[in-house]
């Protein structure tokens, strides 16, 4: 009991121990905690205020050290002659009419306002009075009653009420008034004020207009933002309150406060970073036009960037940069992929270039053959969607046939007369069904062959391989693309050397056998030049390393040489369409000669003939490549050709491959090929049906990230913090087999099997931007970007630009660039007009129909193909593409609805040109002063060598008056830099008049110049460009 | 040793109050029992000395003749509780303002969390589906445990120890919750939050929670263990065996009920009824941890397969 190291205290702890200091401690404790809670709820958790008040510092700041400058812009405007004359007229104005003016209103504000004002109080209260009474009456039960009120509301009506109303001096002066005659005055002087008012606005119109003409003349000529509006930004900032910026759009239940800090976005003045110190936060939008375009109220900021827009306890909650956040705010190289949250069905949208190269090379590159993505590669679904629906068409027409006749049978031996009748009238319903059904397959047949049309292949025809390759470089092609050839399109497949061999001995053994014919050598120096002027290096470049040249939309051609056979490069240059064998997706296999022979048909396939002997069905009748006809005649194709076969290595050698020629290996390659999705690019034999290898990439972006496999890489990518959907697409990008790093796979087909496409860190960029932005997006249906009408006739219209190419010869957007303007060659200046011409505002220039047939036959002749149908005078030759009636449609439509050109087309009409007018035209178009002739052709041979303009004889159904008549007159406007000159016409009161000298005859004609040469131009015929050329001639 | 990851289990917010426990259990377990063997030391002392017995006053030690008796709750109680109350205001505040509630991305009905855990305080009951059926262990056994709490007043009659510490009074009680409380159900939970990883796989602490890896391990039942394709004699065998381990576990525990003449007193005073009813809560709480080690160390699935349920 007695413990010598704790002794028993003499008091009792429970009854004297002080508690004060624990108390005191964790009292004090307790008011720091407060105090700190305090200082969490109002500061801590919300670092938006102090945003807010460097924000308005910053701001203020900056806006202070501006303003003088702009407004010495301002003024410097104001001092200019210009505008000190209209000040002195605006002295003028106001010495004039101001007297007038005063005394107007003078009489309004002084006269007639306190008089009305007053003797309306005395009216409204007899009248609310009366008001009472009325309701009263309508309530009232019994007659008489109501009679007692009405007397009461004529007894009030008769009072006379004494008003004082004001005289114009100020002083009161009594009137006696009745309720009748209140009305009575306040009516006329109501009407005398409104008379008035509209006599002072009448009067004040001119300095009103003056007005606004300086403030114009201002701001045409000023600073961005006038003083006044910069005054008011500073006044803003002075009575700056600090809360939460927030954009609620109630019905998609989007709450974003990013404004709360960044408070500069929306501000009218172009805030950068180095303006507010640094502070990135606080600039302003850097696309200000898009914003424009998407109106911030009614998108929010986070719909597009992501982040979380409701958090605003830190910057890295704010931006979603948090595990649990799902959609976390895009790095700046990938910000675009907000784009395609929205524009889901577009392969082109304005402003977002970088996702726009995203979306091409899916397409270019191939991605598509392995991996489904929606809206691309339509055109096959819709192929297989056509069978599958023929096919079931068939089913059924072959079900109506079998109960037509047991209908027919079972009436035969009918009891009743009335049931026969019933059962025969049902078979001939049937019959007229199937003649139903009949006309549905006809028409389906013929999309079935527009589509077979429009299908087309990443890769070459595997199937023509004997015919095309020199047999030793296949293995080394497939071992490795990208060391042969850099950048090639196809990637490099992690593929061992028995797999090389395999596929190898696969793809040539399936290869087709069929006639090639032989060709003569061409001239390799006329085969250059053609390869560089024809227009090939829109699409193809050549050269390596720095002496690339062209596009790269195609094979690089600088080692053609080497592997390719020349008979098939000439028939390939030739027309590229041309299949060795039709290819029947119905007997799935290509039909030979014997095929055509056994049917007694003629061997003949092309894109007339395109019905199988065999089954009568549709047949790809072509190559499935985008590369078009070229039109060229057969010696410049085996020049092109000859030249090509020149482009070799001083010394190349090829390690034999007689194991190609093995037929064991063949099955072997056949699996491989299928295991590898080689089918998805290529057309091989006997897997033309095989279907993508790849996962679905639409929603991509929202995939949970637990189901993107980062295998053993999970925990570096977490501690490195690439852990997302950014760093899983990028480094797949950079390296497809980075996530089988680590993993112990004995079996070389279990790797993963995407290749590698050695892409550039701008196009995993490009790539992963698409890939992000490729989500399941939370925004309703209505806020994706699916226009009506000419908006979706353009949407359409880019993926066919992009499949084709168009935009590597034509300027289509602008600020565009197109091959040719980057080729050495044509930047010098008599080149520049030998570049095909820019499409921007085709749709105004251009007659829809005329479009159609030339976007048809671009030769716009039968017999002679080997030219250009509207410049006949470009190297670059426009090709036929073969377009499916669909194709063209689309067309059409796209160029018409990029300039908003009303559909459908009908053409307006002109004036009828009276000989006298003819007469005077022609003399206008052939005179010295006018140079037309100089650069338009004229159809006579010695002329148009050096013409370098279209021939006015297509211009009649080509263009499109109204645009003919605006391109006279201001051709640089819609084409800035274009050979034609401007300034050809000057305004003389509401006409326009050549301006250069007149020819005779002139002086007389008082009608419009302009308008007269349009009425000429689209009355041309071929017998008056005769007549011209000979009156040039002789004028010359 | 990947120290990252057992930081990132100790300091989830989510398992913050199961960190503190790891502490804070056994404290107090240490707190309460050192009292109540102060007591028990005390009562020895009393129960000799009678005159003391009289005069002694509330605590067990000090002890000064002159010193009150008893003392009033105001103020010599109560102002202990309001420093206790500002104390834990205090943690509470800067737990509040350290800690923000764990909330994670939104639900996704076609994406289950792995692992997927219950709140904390249901982590026993999940871990209680590996040893048992889900009709076992989500339906049977937790209901056990909330009658079986509830009986306990009944079958507990012993005056003794209410309102102070002790150990001696109460021996049987305190190892019974000691057992049931501490050892199974917080071990349970703790085994839950900190050990179970990706796939529910045991995980050691500082072992990477790898969601890649795979185990080798292939549970079976009883009789497949022994080779008996037979359905009947493979039900009559896990029967056999249950019945074996209920008589085995009563035995043991009537044992154990019998032990001192002290508790043998207590087994005495009790009822059939309130005796059968502690058989059958404490065998049935004893079946856990067998279980737990049939399946741990002896890859047992099921001892008893029955169309109804599995044991």
């Amino acid at each position: 009991m007695s413990d010598p190291n704790n002794p028993i205290p003499e008091q009792d702890p429970v009854v004297h121990s002080s508690l004060s200091k624990p108390l005191y401690i964790s009292a004090a404790l307790l008011v720091l905690c407060t105090v700190w809670a305090l200082y969490d709820e109002v500061y801590a958790m919300r670092p938006w205020k102090s945003y807010q008040s460097r924000f308005a510092a910053l701001y203020s700041e900056y806006l202070k050290k501006i303003t003088p400058v702009e407004e010495a812009d301002e003024t410097k405007v104001k001092a200019s002659g210009e505008y000190k004359r209209m000040e002195q007229q605006m002295a003028d104005l106001r010495a004039k009419l101001g007297p007038k003016m005063s005394e107007m209103e003078r009489e309004i504000n002084q006269v007639l306002t306190p008089k009305i004002i007053d003797l309306n109080n005395a009216y409204q209260v007899l009248r609310s009075e009366i008001s009472a009474l009325t309701y009263q009456i309508e309530v009232a039960s019994s007659d008489s009653s109501k009679n007692s009120l009405r007397a009461d509301i004529e007894e009030i009506k008769k009072r006379m009420e004494s008003v004082s109303l004001p005289e114009p001096d100020g002083a009161l002066k009594k009137y006696e008034y009745s309720y009748a005659k209140m009305e009575e005055d306040l009516a006329k002087w109501r009407e005398r004020k409104t008379q008035l008012l509209d006599r002072l606005a009448e009067t004040r119109k001119p300095i009103m207009e003056l007005d606004e003409k300086m403030s114009r003349f201002v701001a045409d000529r000023g600073p961005e933002l006038s003083g006044s509006v910069l005054r008011g930004l500073r006044a803003k900032l002075d009575n700056w309150d600090i809360s939460i910026r927030q954009i609620h759009v109630r019905d998609v239940d989007l709450v974003d406060r990013c404004e709360s800090c960044h408070l500069g976005i929306r501000e009218p003045v172009t805030i950068t970073a180095a303006d507010m110190n640094g502070e990135r936060a606080f600039t302003s939008h850097p696309r200000k036009e898009l914003l424009k375009i998407h109106d911030p109220e009614r998108f929010g900021c986070s719909p597009c960037h992501n982040g979380n827009g409701i958090a605003t306890s830190s910057v890295t909650k704010g931006h979603g940069r948090h595990k649990y956040w799902l959609w976390p705010l895009y790095y700046p190289e990938n910000v675009q992929a907000g784009c395609q949250h929205c524009h889901v069905k577009e392969i082109v949208t304005e402003f977002a270039t970088a996702l726009n190269e995203g979306r091409e090379l899916f397409r270019r590159r191939g991605c598509i053959g392995c991996h489904r993505y929606e809206a691309y590669d339509r055109d096959w679904e819709e192929l297989v969607a056509t069978g599958q629906t023929i096919r079931n068409l068939e089913q059924q027409r072959a079900d109506y046939q079998r109960e037509i006749g047991v209908s027919t049978r079972r009436a035969d031996v009918a009891k009743e007369n009335s049931e026969a009748q019933r059962l025969y009238q049902h078979a001939d319903n049937l019959r007229i069904r199937i003649s139903g059904i009949d006309s549905r397959i006809e028409q389906l047949d013929l999309r079935t062959s527009d589509l077979w049309k429009e299908v087309k292949k990443v890769g070459p025809n595997l199937k023509d391989v004997r015919l095309k390759l020199r047999k030793e470089w296949v293995p080394v092609w497939i071992k490795d693309p990208h060391a042969w050839r850099p950048g090639a399109k196809m990637p490099t497949f992690r593929l061992t050397e028995e797999e090389v061999r395999a596929i190898s001995a696969f793809i040539w053994q399936s290869g087709v056998n069929g006639p090639l014919a032989k060709h003569p050598q061409g001239n390799a120096e006329r085969g250059k030049e053609a390869l560089e002027t024809r227009g090939c290096l829109a699409c193809h470049s050549i050269g390596e390393g720095s002496q690339q040249e062209g596009g790269d939309f195609a094979a690089n051609l600088s080692r053609m040489g080497e592997k390719i056979n020349y008979d098939y490069m000439v028939r390939w240059i030739d027309n590229p369409r041309q299949r060795t064998l039709p290819y029947d997706p119905h007997e799935k296999r290509d039909l030979t000669e014997e095929d055509y022979k056994k049917a007694g048909v003629p061997f003949v396939f092309d894109n007339e003939h395109t019905v199988s002997p065999v089954n009568g069905r549709q047949l790809l009748v072509q190559n499935m490549t985008t590369m078009p006809h070229m039109r060229l005649s057969i010696e410049e194709a085996r020049d092109i050709a000859t030249y090509l076969m020149t482009r070799k290595r001083a010394s190349f050698s090829f390690p034999p491959a007689g194991f190609m020629d093995d037929p064991k290996l063949k099955d072997r390659g056949r699996f491989l090929v299928r295991h590898y999705g080689c089918a998805a690019c290529h057309e091989i034999a006997g897997l033309e049906d095989e279907q993508r290898i790849g996962t679905e990439l639409t929603k991509e972006g929202s995939k949970p990230l637990e189901r993107l496999d980062f295998a053993l890489l999970t925990h570096d990518a977490y501690k490195e913090g690439w852990y997302n959907h950014k760093g899983f697409f990028e480094n797949k990008l950079k390296n497809p087999a980075v996530f089988d790093k680590g993993k112990e796979k004995t079996d070389p087909l279990e790797r993963l099997k995407m290749p590698n496409f050695n892409l550039e860190k701008k196009e995993v960029d490009a790539l992963t931007t698409f890939l992000l932005g490729s989500v399941e997006s939370p925004l309703p249906p209505r806020y994706h970007y699916n226009p009506p009408g000419q908006k979706q006739d353009i949407i359409e219209g880019w993926w066919l630009v992009r499949k084709y190419n168009c935009m590597g010869c034509h300027q289509l957007l602008i600020g565009q660039e197109t091959v040719f303007m980057k080729m050495k060659r044509y930047e010098d200046p008599d080149w520049k007009e030998q570049r095909p011409p820019s499409l921007i505002g085709e749709g105004a220039r251009v007659n829809p129909g005329w479009l159609k047939e030339f976007l048809e036959n671009p030769a716009l002749s039968e017999s002679n193909k080997d030219r250009n149908g509207v410049r006949t005078y470009l190297k670059a030759r426009m090709p036929t593409f073969y377009f499916s009636d669909g194709e063209l449609r689309k067309l059409v439509l796209f160029f018409e609805a990029l300039s908003n050109q009303a559909q459908p087309f009908i053409p307006s009409r002109l004036d009828p040109i009276t000989e006298q007018e003819r007469l005077l035209a022609r003399a206008l178009f052939t005179s010295e002063g006018a140079p037309c002739l100089k650069c338009h052709a004229t159809g006579d041979p010695a002329h148009d060598a050096r013409a370098t303009a279209p021939n006015f004889v297509t211009a009649g159904q080509r263009l499109k008056p109204g645009w003919t008549k605006r391109w006279l007159l201001d051709p640089a406007m819609m084409i800035p830099g274009t050979a034609m000159p401007s300034g050809l016409f000057a305004r003389e009161g509401d006409r326009w008049v050549f301006a250069g000298p007149l020819p005779a005859g002139f002086q007389n004609y008082r009608k419009d110049h302009a308008d007269l040469l349009v009425r000429y131009m689209f009355s041309f015929t071929p017998d008056e460009l005769a007549r011209m050329r000979s009156s040039a001639r002789s004028g010359n | 040793m990947d120290w990252h990851q057992l930081w990132t289990i100790l300091a989830t917010p989510d398992n913050v109050p199961i960190t503190l426990l790891l502490f804070v259990i056994p404290f107090y377990t240490w707190y309460g029992l050192r009292q109540s063997l102060a007591n028990d030391r005390l009562i020895e002392k009393l129960e000799a000395d009678p005159a003391l017995a009289k005069t002694h006053h509330r605590k067990t030690q000090p002890y000064r003749p002159e010193w009150a008796r008893e003392v009033h709750v105001w103020p010599y109680l109560l102002r202990i509780e309001f420093l206790a109350a500002i104390i834990v205001t205090i943690i509470l505040f800067v737990w509040s303002i350290v800690l923000n509630a764990p909330l994670e991305e939104p639900a996704n009905p076609t994406l289950t969390m792995n692992p997927s855990k219950a709140p904390w305080y249901f982590l026993g009951l999940q871990e209680m589906l590996v040893y048992f059926d889900p009709w076992m262990a989500g339906v049977v056994l937790p209901s056990l445990i909330i009658v079986g709490l509830m009986v306990i007043p009944y079958i507990d009659e012993n005056p003794l120890g209410n309102g102070y510490y002790v150990y001696k009074q109460r021996k049987f009680a305190i190892w019974t919750f000691i057992f049931g409380f501490i050892i199974l159900w917080v071990s349970m939970i703790i085994i839950g939050t900190m050990i179970r990883g990706p796939g529910w796989m045991w995980f050691w602490p500082g072992q990477t929670w790898d969601h890649n890896r795979l185990i080798f391990e292939v549970n079976r039942d009883l009789h497949e263990i022994l080779g008996i394709r037979n359905r009947w004699v493979a039900f009559f065998l896990g029967g056999g065996a249950t019945t074996l381990y209920l008589v085995g576990a009563a035995i043991g525990i009537h044992k154990l009920i019998t032990l001192t003449p002290f508790s043998k007193k207590i087994y005495k005073r009790m009822s059939l009824l309130q005796y059968v009813t502690m058989q059958i809560f404490l065998i049935t709480m004893l079946s856990l941890p067998v279980k737990m080690v049939l399946r741990l160390l002896f890859r047992i699935k099921y001892v008893w397969v029955t169309p109804w349920f599995n044991i």
